[in-house]
């Protein structure tokens, strides 16, 4: 049983390893960490602020002051909408590929069970966007470092990566649904379709106030994009993503299994 | 069991649209089993039923006695297929993708890989990314990919596009091979029906998604239709000597003077030492048989309007 799950896993980390891919979604995700200390840079000195005009408007919008809390939150923040986006992208491309490269045929008929091999591209799935959270977070406490902003403790060290993990997790874990959506859409504009709307949707419903009911809108409420008087979600949106994600997940399976693949 | 592939009454509806009705058909071990039809004539979609990737509307299909169906993935362990036009990772090469399958079987053989590389001559191209590959490479990946792990049943889908001729008879040599040597069960399908002729030990027509007819291969010389053409210099009086003979001489449409006599076409010697003692001499005697083209086009003529009424 494991061994035919590692053998499918061993498949699609092949697929992605040698996919260009992979190094779109770090380069891409990279933007993260350097626009935060761009702006954080900007924030440290306000004269250079207001030379900046628009931008260092936003910034002061966004991030307040520039200190490693206001970092942090950007990080968090970044990651439950980028992370909608990029997450997306990579369920999409795992599993649409498969479409549009009319390879899934290849995997229909094999002595591995489908479940395997849906199994096997959700593990990849899960795993490539804890790499790129990774990643965005270690180079964001690098990029933190290099501006020298203040208030660095390790209680909030901790407190922010805790933040900014959670935000991925919920992010991560709204990814399944896309999934989906890329078996019944066969390939990439399904998915990416449904991330786009699904990314304008949690925005309309977070200004409305019903945002903790919109499992897309509860990363981006867990990492306090409204500031930090606003209340944490409750334990419904937390029900509400995983509701989404298993309905994704179980979706997929089912689509895998009993569709017709013609 | 002798009887390897066995489908019973399979059916698929995309709503009103028929793609397969009734179906139903056996393949017996060691056979090759032609499946010819034109396109959209249901033929991929029985293919696809066949191996899993259809759920049938009514009606069942078997491989060894086993009800095929998408959950039952065991049942794949004997089974190489190709279906449509092969397509392959582009960012892999042609050992990296024989590779991935041979893992997603279970191939333990480390050898399997370099063995299908050789046995179809993919040597050259081994390192080659599948995206680079021409449409003939392609279909030998797919094909090498059928063929990996040795497979005791063969479902190919049109194995023959883009080989060139040479490509073609390879392939059609190595499944004789594998059909009469190792006893593989075969069930391919084509629209180049000249190679399937020669290929398939075993013929099943498919038009409108209904099974029109079986023939056995060694059947088909006695159902193709011949008849012996014949030039003169006086067209209109040997067709007159040969009516007053008993023969059914006449004209087809392009003006050539024939006879369907089995008689005649047998000897045809005959014909022409009647014409010479009647002073018409035939200037050109030739018997000509239907290829299973024709047959083919004849069969869906014949019985196709029947079930178009049907499908009405």
């Amino acid at each position: 049983m494991m061994k035919r799950l590692n053998d499918a896993l061993y498949c699609e980390a092949l697929k992605v390893m040698h996919s260009k891919i992979v190094w779109i979604t770090i380069l891409a995700f990279l933007i993260v960490p350097f626009v935060g200390g761009f702006f954080m840079l900007i924030l440290k000195d306000p004269e250079a602020a207001r030379s900046y005009g628009l931008i260092g408007a936003k910034a002061q919008l966004t991030m307040g002051t520039a200190d490693w809390i206001s970092y942090f939150e950007f990080l968090a923040q970044a990651v439950s909408i980028g992370g909608l986006f990029i997450f997306g992208f990579v369920s999409s491309w795992v599993f649409g590929r498969e479409h549009s490269d009319r390879t899934v045929k290849d995997l229909l008929a094999l002595p591995i069970s489908r479940a395997h091999i849906v199994g096997a591209k959700f593990i990849t799935i899960f795993l490539w966007c804890i790499l790129l959270s990774a990643i965005v977070l270690t180079i964001g406490l690098w990029v933190g470092e290099m501006a020298a902003l203040p208030g660095w403790s390790r209680e909030l060290v901790s407190q922010g990566c805790e933040m900014f993990a959670i935000c991925s997790i919920l992010t991560i874990a709204l990814s399944s649904p896309v999934a989906f959506f890329a078996c019944i859409g066969r390939g990439y504009l399904a998915p990416l379709g449904f991330v786009v709307f699904t990314l304008v949707l949690a925005n309309i419903i977070a200004v409305t106030g019903y945002g903790e009911f919109f499992p897309w809108a509860v990363p981006a409420l867990y990492s306090q994009i409204g500031g930090e008087g606003n209340a944490l979600p409750g334990s419904i949106s937390y029900i509400l993503v995983v509701l989404t994600s298993f309905a994704g997940l179980i979706g997929t399976f089912c689509w895998w299994r009993y569709a017709d693949h013609s | 069991m002798n009887e390897v592939i066995h489908t019973v009454n399979l059916t698929k509806h995309y709503g009103k649209v028929k793609a397969a009705e009734q179906i139903s058909l056996s393949v017996n071990k060691g056979e090759i089993y032609g499946f010819i039809g034109l396109n959209g004539a249901g033929k991929t979609t029985t293919i696809r039923m066949l191996l899993g990737m259809i759920r049938p509307t009514s009606g069942a299909a078997y491989l060894k006695g086993e009800k095929i169906s998408g959950g039952n993935h065991h049942v794949w362990a004997k089974v190489g297929y190709l279906v449509e036009i092969p397509y392959a990772y582009p960012e892999l090469t042609v050992r990296q993708n024989l590779s991935m399958i041979s893992k997603l079987r279970g191939i333990s053989d480390k050898q399997a890989v370099l063995r299908i590389i050789s046995q179809l001559h993919l040597d050259s191209y081994a390192d080659v990314k599948a995206g680079h590959l021409s449409l003939g490479n392609a279909q030998r990946l797919g094909l090498a990919k059928a063929l990996l792990h040795q497979p005791s049943i063969l479902i190919l889908d049109e194995p023959a596009n883009g080989l060139d001729p040479a490509g073609i008879v390879e392939i059609r040599t190595l499944l004789q091979d594998l059909a009469a040597n190792s006893g593989v069960t075969i069930f391919i399908s084509s629209h180049i029906l000249g190679e399937m002729a020669k290929l398939a030990s075993r013929l099943g027509i498919i038009h409108n998604g209904y099974l029109l007819q079986e023939v056995d291969a060694s059947q088909l010389e006695v159902l193709l239709c011949k008849r012996l053409l014949l030039k003169t210099t006086d067209r209109e009086r040997a067709v007159s000597i040969l009516k007053e003979a008993g023969y059914r001489a006449g004209i087809d449409g392009e003006g050539v003077m024939e006879i369907h006599d089995a008689e005649a076409i047998k000897h045809p010697e005959a014909i022409a030492r009647l014409l010479v003692h009647a002073d018409c001499p035939p200037t050109q005697l030739k018997v000509e048989e239907e290829d299973l083209e024709s047959y083919f086009l004849r069969v869906i003529k014949e019985t196709g309007g029947n079930y178009d009424e049907k499908v009405k």
